[in-house]
């Protein structure tokens, strides 16, 4: 295939800089992707089909322009750069390459690409639970929130977020519903008399994260195994009588054995904490209320927390390990190694190798700073049997032993992590204690 | 936790495309040239959308007719991903109306629909040069009946001035799903973009609540007025409890608690 421009066609972009295209890349629903030049450094170019440019090409156009000119929420978005002028009835706009590391959220539920451990894919979520936090404080809402938005990197859980084109100040109308079996409920029920929006975003997020890590669409049990899935059908299904798959009163919906595999093999594994958040997004109360749904703080909270609880067993196997529960792996007998952990206000995280406490952890925190690593625990490269935490803030930590001693750890030091230590942690706005504990202890 | 390689792919409904292609003696030449092209073309570009959606599971099932009909995979609908287009000769009358009992008989779970996650609604993209050389009149009745054919996306592809237009339009059950056109041309590159948009509309982000259509397809590939390929759904519980048991096999749906 290929598309409508050939190599070394010009464009010009509202910035007054010139696209020289390269390459045809892709096709989408709503257009083609190019490799182009743009003042001279390799860029991609998303050019719309007729007719793909929402219910008003001229209102779109704006829409884009004036993202264009706000700039990136963050670094996840492959946000648009510039736009070009209007030609032949339609127009692009000029985004960055993804980089070859990213792949499509799709290959991942394709099975096709898989992440490098189960603490990677808890990594990714949290990356874009973060990046639509940071959208939605500044006013945004995503409205075409599906599974075709995300690269994500493999290897670290790095996300890139694409198709920024339908981004509008919340509330605002840019024609789009939405994706089939992303869309809210109430976007389903309102047969396009509802207009996406904050919570409708928040929605289809849960969505995302049950997908990534169960393998299967939160609403699509039993019910969805009717022969023939037809719009009527589908309305059910996804708005007038949405049912989680894991409904804990309604089984009506639940998981099939077999095609339904993967979600039962994840849930039996996940820690209360992350059940509860799941219960809750797909309640009855949360499709019926969106105000009720979890927010993005309320995800990024169990998240951050999952993420450490899940550590990697010497055979290979990612292991959840939980406050009370004994620290053996599943797969091949063996007791984990995790003598201490590390207590905030009401949870505590194993101490072990790779494990991080993050901004988000230690009280109240501005959006972007969220995911800011404070604290790193690794193995001493003269004695991998001690175990030490690094400070990777920027400011000093003051530390108590057991003994009462006081030490100051300034940035990029460590300690070794042994049981009764104090760490008076600063932050911008205050101090946070967090405590080392024996492991038995915890809680 | 289960290791990630421990996961299988997500469960996908089947999304079961069926070309009914004309390939009677009036096709020898250049007409069955282009058809070899075009469906090697549109598959392979096709494949590329495919592989990277998660939406739905893309099936395939080519029926040939002449003076008889064939399936060109004749053990069932094959995924998009493994079929190859292999070439084919023209030769033959136009038995239409044996085609159309031939699609019948496999337009059920039984047949080419068979599948444990259940499918969406088939697309059927028919086309012909000329008309029918046998009564196809029954065989249209009959295939009525059945559920799958009349809730079906179905696009209609009357080549040149001697392909019957009038049958087409009752086969597709709208007029409006048609594309005549005399120009090889023409016929090549609608035909390519008909399944793509076919394939690419069941998951699209879309800015209506209406529901996909032929009719809505090919609007929207002729440049139509740059609306959705959309139009209104019946809402009727399709494929309800019960009274299409004929059809479907396997009994009803009442197992799934569906009310
Ligand atoms: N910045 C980029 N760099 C490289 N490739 C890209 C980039 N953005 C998109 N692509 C590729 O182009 C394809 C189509 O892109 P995209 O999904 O944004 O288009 P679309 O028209 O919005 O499609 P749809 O509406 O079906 O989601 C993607 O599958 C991806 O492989
Ligand atoms: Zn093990």
């Amino acid at each position: 295939m290929e598309g409508k421009f050939k190599k070394g066609k010009q464009i010009q972009t509202i910035n007054g800089k010139t696209v020289v295209v390269e390459e045809w890349l892709a096709e989408g629903g709503q257009g083609d992707i190019y490799r182009i030049l743009y003042g001279g450094e390799e860029k991609a170019l998303k050019w719309y089909k007729l007719g793909k440019m929402g219910k008003t090409p001229k209102a779109f156009y704006e829409n884009l322009k004036n993202n264009v000119l706000k700039g990136a929420p963050s670094d996840a978005f492959l946000w648009p750069l510039d736009i070009t002028s209007w030609e032949e009835n339609s127009f692009g706009y000029i985004m960055d390459l993804r980089p070859e590391e990213y792949h499509e959220m799709t290959e991942f539920m394709l099975a096709k690409v898989r992440f490098k451990s189960y603490r990677i894919a808890v990594d990714a979520a949290l990356n874009i639970v973060n990046a639509y936090r940071i959208l939605h404080n500044q006013g945004y809402s995503y409205q075409d929130l599906n599974d075709g938005n995300f690269f994500i990197n493999p290897e670290n859980g790095k996300v890139l977020i694409c198709d920024n084109d339908n981004v509008a100040p919340d509330n605002v109308e840019t024609g789009m519903l939405g994706k089939p079996r992303y869309m809210a409920p109430e976007i389903v029920k309102g047969k396009g008399k509802i207009k996406p929006n904050y919570y409708s975003d928040l929605f289809s997020m849960s969505v995302i994260i049950f997908i990534l890590f169960c393998l299967n669409h939160p609403l699509e049990g039993k019910r969805f195994l009717v022969p023939a899935l037809t719009p009527a059908r589908q309305e059910v299904l996804y708005g007038t009588k949405p049912l989680f798959i894991m409904d804990e009163d309604d089984k009506s919906n639940g998981p099939d054995p077999v095609i339904h595999r993967n979600s039962i093999l994840v849930w039996e594994c996940l820690p209360g904490y992350m059940k509860d958040i799941f219960l809750k997004a797909f309640s009855q109360t949360a499709m019926e209320k969106p105000g009720t749904r979890p927010r993005e703080k309320d995800w990024l909270d169990v998240l951050v927390r999952f993420r450490n609880d899940i550590v990697r067993c010497r055979c290979g196997n990612d292991v959840f390990v939980s406050e009370e529960g004994p620290c053996t792996c599943e797969k091949c007998g063996k007791k984990l190694h995790i003598p201490y952990r590390v207590q905030f206000d009401s949870y505590s995280i194993p101490a072990f190798p790779g494990n991080r406490i993050y901004r988000v952890q230690l009280g109240i925190c501005d959006e972007a700073k969220v995911l800011a690593c404070i604290a790193g625990m690794g193995v001493s490269k003269k004695d991998p049997s001690i175990l030490r935490l690094v400070n990777l803030s920027s400011k000093s930590w003051n530390v108590t032993n057991r003994e009462g001693k006081l030490v100051k750890i300034r940035p990029q030091e460590a300690i070794r992590i042994k049981d009764g230590i104090n760490l008076e942690i600063s932050t911008e706005i205050g101090t946070e204690t967090v405590k080392i504990i024996r492991n038995d202890a915890a809680k | 936790m289960p290791r990630t390689e421990e996961l299988g792919g997500i469960p996908r409904k089947q999304l079961n495309i069926f070309y009914v292609l004309d390939t009677s003696g009036s096709m020898d030449g250049v007409p069955i040239a282009t058809l070899n092209r075009t469906m090697s073309e549109t598959i392979s570009s096709v494949k590329q959308l495919v592989e990277k959606t998660a939406d739905a599971l893309v099936k395939i099932s080519v029926l040939l007719f002449n003076s008889s009909c064939q399936w060109v995979q004749p053990k069932g609908a094959e995924r998009l991903e493994d079929f190859i287009w292999e070439d084919v000769k023209a030769g033959g009358m136009t038995e239409m109306g044996l085609a159309l009992k031939e699609l019948n008989s496999k337009m059920s779970r039984k047949g080419f629909i068979e599948s444990d996650i259940g499918s969406y609604l088939p697309v059927i993209i028919i086309m012909t040069d000329g008309r029918p050389t046998d009564e196809p009149d029954e065989a249209l009745e009959e295939i009525k009946k059945n559920k799958w054919f009349t809730k079906a996306v179905k696009i209609g592809f009357a080549l040149g001035p001697c392909a019957d237009v009038n049958l087409l339009e009752k086969i597709v059950q709208d007029s409006e799903a048609v594309i005549k056109t005399d120009s090889l041309e023409t016929f090549a590159r609608l035909f390519k973009k008909a399944t793509v948009n076919s394939i690419v509309m069941q998951g699209q982000s879309r800015t209506t609540a209406d529901v996909v259509t032929g009719k809505g397809i090919v609007n929207e590939i002729m440049g139509g007025d740059g609306d959705d390929p959309y139009g209104f759904s019946d809402d009727d519980d399709l494929f309800g409890l019960g009274d299409d048991s004929d059809v479907f096999e396997f009994g009803d749906d009442s197992e799934y608690g569906y009310d």
